[in-house]
């Protein structure tokens, strides 16, 4: 089979990208999460790869009430890997 | 004293290992060059069959090894956890072949040769084969090392290369771009128009309008 050059890409990945983008997230590159420090939420790669964009929407929506951050990942990180990305999410320039 | 981090007691794991990688990846690509010679010797004037081997350097595996962790972060908690004997690719063969049917034939004939080693093709978005890839090990070289070897189509292997050479080897930790949703939307349309001018090419060779 051919393969269609310049074919439009109606794909999950172009969904989740403005799924994402809409909401004002931005991608740290080092870490491989997009992030909202206005929201304090955080989604792994993996999780984005692995959930379909219904799940991405809903949890961008979902109220946070913890005033922590919030990590979206699809194992949830150990203590100290959540302080260490909590530390580098707050404040200081990601990659 | 404080403890050591993950990252130093991973630099000291790869010098440690480096002479049995070394082993295994001469003696991979050795046997491979062995057992496709019969078909790099039968080649047409228009097709290509470069078999290549690289070590994986350390601050790669170091990096490779991060970033198979969710949110690319080592457990400072648990550093003993961490070994780079798991990753498959301190060892790597890759086999460049144009046109499609070589590609098929070098990997019938190696995944004969190799029957044991476990197949992790990479695949595109739309789950079209990239690149035929197998890992293993090669007990006459290495117990610990697992080795890996790919076979892919001259131009997408030497886009991979490319990209590598140029972005990913002078700055390892820009890696993680290549994951962004756009970025991986842009690779994917490269890697679609490399394999349409592939095909576009092998149709002329397969209607004879290309003399040999």
């Amino acid at each position: 089979m051919r393969a269609e050059v310049g074919a439009k890409m109606p794909t999950a990945l172009a969904t989740k990208k403005a799924i994402l983008d809409d909401a004002g997230y931005a991608y740290s590159f080092d870490r491989e999460i997009y992030f909202s420090r206005k929201d304090k939420k955080a989604f792994s790669v993996e999780f984005i790869e692995d959930h379909a964009p219904e799940v991405l929407e809903k949890s961008i929506q979902e109220p946070s009430n913890t005033g922590g951050w919030r990590f979206y990942f699809n194992t949830p990180p150990a203590e100290s890997v959540r302080l260490e990305l909590e530390s580098v999410l707050s404040g200081q320039p990601v990659g | 004293m404080a403890s050591r981090s993950v990252e130093d007691l991973l630099r000291e794991e790869y010098f440690d290992l480096l002479p049995a990688i070394t082993r295994v990846t001469e003696h991979l690509a050795t046997e491979i060059r062995y057992h496709t010679l019969p078909i790099a010797n039968s080649l047409g004037r228009h097709e290509r069959l470069v078999v290549s081997s690289r070590i994986k350097e350390c601050g790669s595996a170091l990096e490779a090894l991060r970033r198979r962790q969710e949110g690319k972060t080592f457990d400072q908690q648990w550093s003993t956890a961490y070994s780079l004997t798991s990753l498959r690719d301190l060892a790597g063969v890759r086999v460049l072949g144009f046109p499609q049917a070589r590609l098929k034939e070098v990997d019938g004939l190696l995944r004969k040769q190799f029957p044991a080693w476990e197949s992790d093709p990479v695949r595109d978005e739309d789950d079209n084969i990239l690149a035929h890839k197998y890992s293993g090990y090669c007990s006459a070289a290495s117990a610990r090392i697992r080795a890996e070897y790919q076979v892919v189509s001259m131009l997408t292997g030497l886009f991979w290369e490319v990209e590598h050479s140029a972005i990913y080897k002078p700055s390892p930790n820009l890696k993680g771009i290549a994951r962004d949703l756009g970025m991986q939307q842009r690779s994917g349309e490269v890697l679609r128009a490399l394999r349409a001018f592939e095909e576009e090419f092998e149709g002329f060779v397969l209607r004879g309008e290309v003399a040999e």
